[in-house]
């Protein structure tokens, strides 16, 4: 990567919230939704829709990177073998995934395309980076719990760049169940529309985001302040995680975040009050910095952010 | 011909499994199991714990399963020697890297993928052969049939955890616990300036995960709907389908429950030793007292 250079990614599930969205902050986008196949229009069960959105993206001059469940089974192998085989004949950059087995699966069938892990594939040391290194993977985001002190390390030792999540809501599980399908009825909300709401789970202070058969941290995770100790690390591949969200929340935070990561590559950390104020916009339940600090993912560490008391008025 | 491999997390219980007819008993080590400081053993009792188990011509094996931190990871390495002098030939461990530097240094070790690796396809079965492990552990909620597709890639032995708590999140893939409460807690084992996370199922709680899934929660969406939210959970037998797995090319049918104290592991045990009997004679499985396994015998406090 040139010096300066940075790669700003972000996600989104079908095709139709990606017509919706401005790429234009984004470097690249990662295409598909990882916890269900039911998800309305996913494109990693429709070959057709995931043609087309790789052209689209890849029209607009960004890197169109394939995702993939973050859970399979044997009977899903075949499905993601044909999501595969178009995201190599479009010119896909890369593939995402969230298993060893398709580390293993893609090096062995699809060796043209370079291998990202995801955070669900649970890297945690240094070690584990060396064992990917020897199956060609091209990129790794570290497991969610890691602290940034770690994660330093990881990078420092290996030779595998690493991605970091520095905003959206942080993965915290991924199950085989959707809690919202029993809720069809009462609701009135029928599958796949019903996870696509604004679904939080609230008790006393904590808050999370179901998203059917996933859940996510319900504050937003916020790395903004810190973006100058990122890239000091040495790290330049950075995604705002926003597949559960709108596409103003995409294009609004990933503007944010472009502006501030050139700020930081020039070495100037300074932080403009309005990007707070698009952060603030775009928070239901408020800030915080998942695992980055070694705290309860809940906590903000930092001086900048609006604080949760005053989200908690809003 | 498959194995029946049984938990047990103090002296009391390795006696009670031994008794029920278990071939093999998995045991943590103190500071570094993932059961937490419930279920683990200190090394004198993991050295009586080797020599009771091969006085009953079984074996015992040991769980290495949290992922230790980069100051760590010299500290287990350091143990492994110490280990197979007390006759332990079988690690269970539950992060890539351990493993395969396991694999380079020990080589005469037979290692098992922790059900916590998250394997579930042949794929992944596949992955673990290639990098040296000698088992890998699948979930309960693999069948038989899906089960017999990961036993067909060979050259691995293939293990299903048949007793086990099938929680709303799988196991591998949560991070809840310590996004909601991440308390370092003293690191046992003499290792005084390391601290482990209590919050953290993969770097290896105290035994506390804090169960938050199972919390009652309150569902709400932004245009005003509300409910009550219990994150499903189950106590997950497949002792129905034990010959299927039999006939699937299983090697090892394992039971989750570290933590159970050893008059509810015995039964457990002999309960699931006389259905691998059972099918070995082709029989009709054996109809026992109670037509499902007791409430009290769900796993806690993993």
């Amino acid at each position: 990567m040139e010096p300066g250079a940075f790669e700003l990614n972000t996600s989104v599930s079908n095709l139709r919230h990606l017509r919706a969205s401005d790429l234009g902050p984004y470097d690249a986008v990662y295409l598909g939704n990882i916890y269900c196949r039911r998800y309305e229009g996913n494109p990693l069960e429709r070959p057709t829709e995931l043609r087309e959105a790789i052209r689209l993206v890849r029209a607009e001059g960004r890197r169109a990177y394939l995702t993939t469940y973050a859970t399979p089974r044997n009977d899903t192998l075949p499905v993601l073998r044909a999501a595969l085989a178009v995201a190599v004949a479009e010119g896909a950059a890369a593939v995402e995934v969230h298993s060893l087995g398709l580390v293993k699966l893609v090096r062995d069938e699809f060796p043209e395309l370079p291998i990202h892990v995801g955070n669900f594939t649970n890297v945690y040391t240094s070690a584990g980076v060396e064992v990917l290194e020897g199956f060609g993977v091209a990129r790794i985001t570290p497991a969610s719990e890691l602290p940034l002190d770690e994660i330093d390390a990881i990078g420092r030792a290996g030779g595998i760049p690493l991605e970091l999540v520095v905003h959206g809501k942080l993965p915290l599980g991924v199950s085989e169940f959707c809690v919202l399908l029993d809720y069809e009825r009462t609701w009135g909300v029928p599958c796949p529309e019903l996870c696509q709401r604004e679904v939080f789970l609230r008790k006393e202070a904590w808050g999370l985001k179901s998203v059917g058969k996933g859940i996510l941290s319900g504050r937003d995770v916020c790395l903004l302040e810190h973006l100058p100790r990122l890239v000091a690390a040495g790290h330049r591949h950075f995604r705002v995680e926003a597949v559960s969200e709108s596409p103003e929340y995409r294009r609004a935070v990933g503007a944010t975040y472009r502006e501030a990561l050139v700020r930081a590559l020039a070495g100037d950390g300074w932080l403009e009050a309005r990007w707070w104020e698009t952060l603030a916009a775009h928070s239901r339940l408020g800030l915080a910095n998942g695992f980055a600090f070694g705290r309860s993912g809940m906590d903000y560490v930092g001086t900048e952010a609006p604080s949760t008391t005053e989200w908690r008025a809003r | 011909m498959a194995t029946l491999l049984a938990p047990a997390g103090s002296p009391e219980a390795i006696h009670a499994a031994l008794e029920a007819g278990a071939d093999a008993v998995y045991v943590g080590l103190k500071g570094w199991s993932r059961g937490g400081a419930r279920g683990e053993l200190d090394r004198d009792e993991l050295a009586r714990a080797v020599r009771q188990a091969a006085e009953r011509g079984a074996e015992l094996q040991l769980a290495l399963n949290t992922i230790p931190k980069p100051r760590e990871r010299a500290a287990l390495l350091a143990e492994i020697p110490g280990l197979t002098a007390l006759g332990i030939r079988t690690l269970i461990v539950n992060d890539v890297g351990v493993l395969a530097t396991l694999r380079r240094r020990f080589p005469e070790l037979s290692l098992t993928a922790s059900i916590g690796c998250g394997a579930q396809t042949v794929a992944d079965v596949a992955f673990f052969r290639e990098i040296g492990a000698d088992a890998i552990v699948l979930p309960g909620t693999v069948g038989p049939a899906e089960a017999a597709e990961c036993a067909a890639v060979g050259g691995i032995t293939v293990e299903v955890m048949l007793h086990m708590v099938e929680e709303f999140v799988l196991l591998g893939k949560c991070a809840m616990p310590s996004y909601v409460h991440l308390k370092p807690t003293a690191m046992p084992g003499g290792l005084p300036d390391v601290m482990r996370q209590t919050g953290s199922m993969k770097r290896g709680g105290v035994g506390a995960c804090f169960r938050i899934c199972q919390e009652p929660w309150e569902l709400s969406t932004a245009d005003g709907h509300r409910a009550a939210q219990l994150f499903p959970s189950r106590q997950l037998s497949r002792l129905g389908d034990v010959p299927g797995y039999l006939a699937a090319g299983v090697g090892v049918l394992k039971l989750q429950g570290r933590s159970l104290p050893p008059e509810q592991l015995e039964p457990l045990v002999a309960r699931y030793r006389r259905a691998i009997d059972a099918a070995r004679a082709a029989a009709r499985l054996p109809a026992f007292p109670e037509p499902v396994l007791p409430p009290s015998w769900t796993v806690v406090g993993r």
